[in-house]
């Protein structure tokens, strides 16, 4: 029973672990490169290559195995990069490249962000996060909570100027 | 009228520009140039806020269909691998096959019985009774090695190293003639022609001509000196020097089918002489007069032994 548990190739332990992680994960490769659209792409194939080897990962490690595998499909992609952009001789923007000290920055700034929204009132977050997350329309919204437009309009407004006051100036 | 909808607009002008419904330009005109700055950094936050915490359903259905084109991919290595498998084990067979099932040569001997066997370069070995030889044939002209269990007498033709290997040990010579008792944790080489190399996983003797040595409970014990030009078990008669008496009644068992009840005695008791191999009367009454042993045959075949 507890190896069952404990056997990722089984479906929903998979799944866990997948809604477990790759949040996380999202976020270390983020602020590790710095390229969100990559970001993505490579968390899901870890989770595929986590699939492929299931049987040898022990589940009690298996997150430092999600990040070390994550860390290196990224370095891989750079580095073909790199080799594409010297034989292209191209002058490329470096934007994926931000420096440490940026990503540090805005790692803070992120967090900072966070708990500002953790920390808005219940009606306000409720609006917040269903319009950025579940992306739905102010009136679907309304619809939702059984509330004006307007009344929901309002809720966003305050929402907004709650999270500029909290992270002050810049 | 138009003033008044801009007036509506410009009530929640925060919830309206994050719907896009009016620019970052015009919320210029709502907000001061400090909190507009921090709203264009809080608009970037947002947007990486949005995908940090993207629902993760999208993910988790993409992962499933790379899962899924990829598996369709491996079936044909699988393939492969099977078939490896059954060749290399169909190898391992046939290997195995060859090695042990064909060409391993075993001679044994019964109680009381006794053997020649020539080998196939000619070295002639004596089984005494109640042992067991084996040997390679493919490989015997690499190396000349056979396995023992019990005792045997060798007389090897010059050539090549022979091996006499047992659980006690193993005796290498090149050319001569020895004999090798390995019952349980007993252990006796006697060389008789020769030069023979004596090792067990303790140490290694080197033995002469008339020299012998004894390995006891993994002991190696160099010992007595050996005035017979071979063993005289060959003879009809088994001799000990200076054994426990526990080794002797084991030979005698080997020798005669019988068994004996050793219960009532002292089994560690030194004995030195020989015995008779073709009459337990007379066996029996040399060993155990001298030793001071009643003997009493009780049920069949199985002897009580006493102190007098």
């Amino acid at each position: 029973m507890s190896k069952d548990l404990n056997n990722i190739c089984n479906p929903t332990i998979f799944e866990k672990v997948f809604r477990t992680y790759s949040k996380d994960l999202k976020r270390f490769l983020y602020f590790r490169f710095g390229d969100m659209e990559s970001c993505e792409d490579i968390m899901q194939d870890t989770f595929v290559k986590l699939w492929d080897n299931c049987s040898s990962v022990n589940y009690n490690k298996v997150k430092s195995y999600l990040f070390t595998v994550g860390n290196n499909l990224f370095l891989n992609i750079k580095k073909h990069e790199k080799i594409v952009r010297e034989h292209q001789q191209l002058k490329v923007n470096d934007s994926t490249y931000e420096s440490p000290e940026f990503l540090l920055l805005e790692k803070e700034f992120q967090l900072k962000l966070e708990k500002a929204i953790a920390a808005l009132s219940e009606r306000q977050r409720e609006v917040f996060l269903l319009n950025k997350i579940e992306k739905k329309k102010y009136k679907e919204i309304a619809e939702m909570l059984g509330l004006s437009v307007k009344a929901v309009e309002k809720r966003m407004h305050g929402a907004l100027k709650e999270l500029r006051n909290k992270i002050g100036n810049i | 009228m138009k003033e008044n909808k801009v007036h509506n607009d410009s009530e929640y002008f925060l919830a309206a520009w994050s719907e896009g419904k009016i620019s970052a330009e015009e919320l210029k005109k709502y907000v001061s140039k400090e909190d507009f700055k921090a709203y264009m950094e809080l608009e970037k936050g947002i947007h990486l806020y949005e995908k940090l915490e993207a629902p993760l359903d999208r993910s988790f259905q993409k992962i499933q269909e790379k899962i899924k084109y990829k598996s369709k991919a491996r079936v044909r290595k699988l393939y492969v691998n099977w078939f490896t498998s059954i060749a290399a084990s169909i190898v391992l067979f046939v290997g195995l096959y060859s090695l042990l099932g064909n060409n391993t040569v075993l001679l044994n001997t019964g109680t009381g019985e006794h053997k020649n066997v020539a080998l196939l370069d000619g070295s002639e070995v004596i089984l005494n009774s109640k042992s067991e030889i084996s040997y390679n044939k493919r490989t015997w002209k690499k190396e000349r090695e056979v396995t023992l269990k019990g005792e045997a007498y060798f007389k090897v033709q010059k050539g090549s190293t022979f091996t006499v290997k047992t659980i006690n040990g193993s005796v290498t010579v090149l050319g001569t003639q020895f004999n090798v008792i390995s019952r349980d944790n007993f252990f006796e080489v006697v060389c008789y022609e020769g030069k023979v190399s004596v090792k067990n996983n303790i140490s290694s003797v080197i033995l002469l001509p008339g020299n012998s040595v004894r390995v006891l409970n993994g002991e190696i014990i160099e010992d007595h000196q050996v005035k017979e030009q071979s063993p005289s078990w060959i003879l009809g008669e088994s001799t000990f020097k200076s054994i426990p008496l526990k080794y002797v009644i084991n030979a005698l068992e080997n020798q005669y089918n019988v068994h004996f009840d050793r219960s009532l005695i002292d089994e560690s008791v030194i004995y030195t002489g020989s015995f008779n191999n073709k009459n337990l009367e007379i066996a029996l009454a040399t060993v155990f007069k001298a030793t001071n042993i009643k003997y009493k045959m009780t049920t069949a075949n199985i002897i009580l032994l006493e102190n007098n």
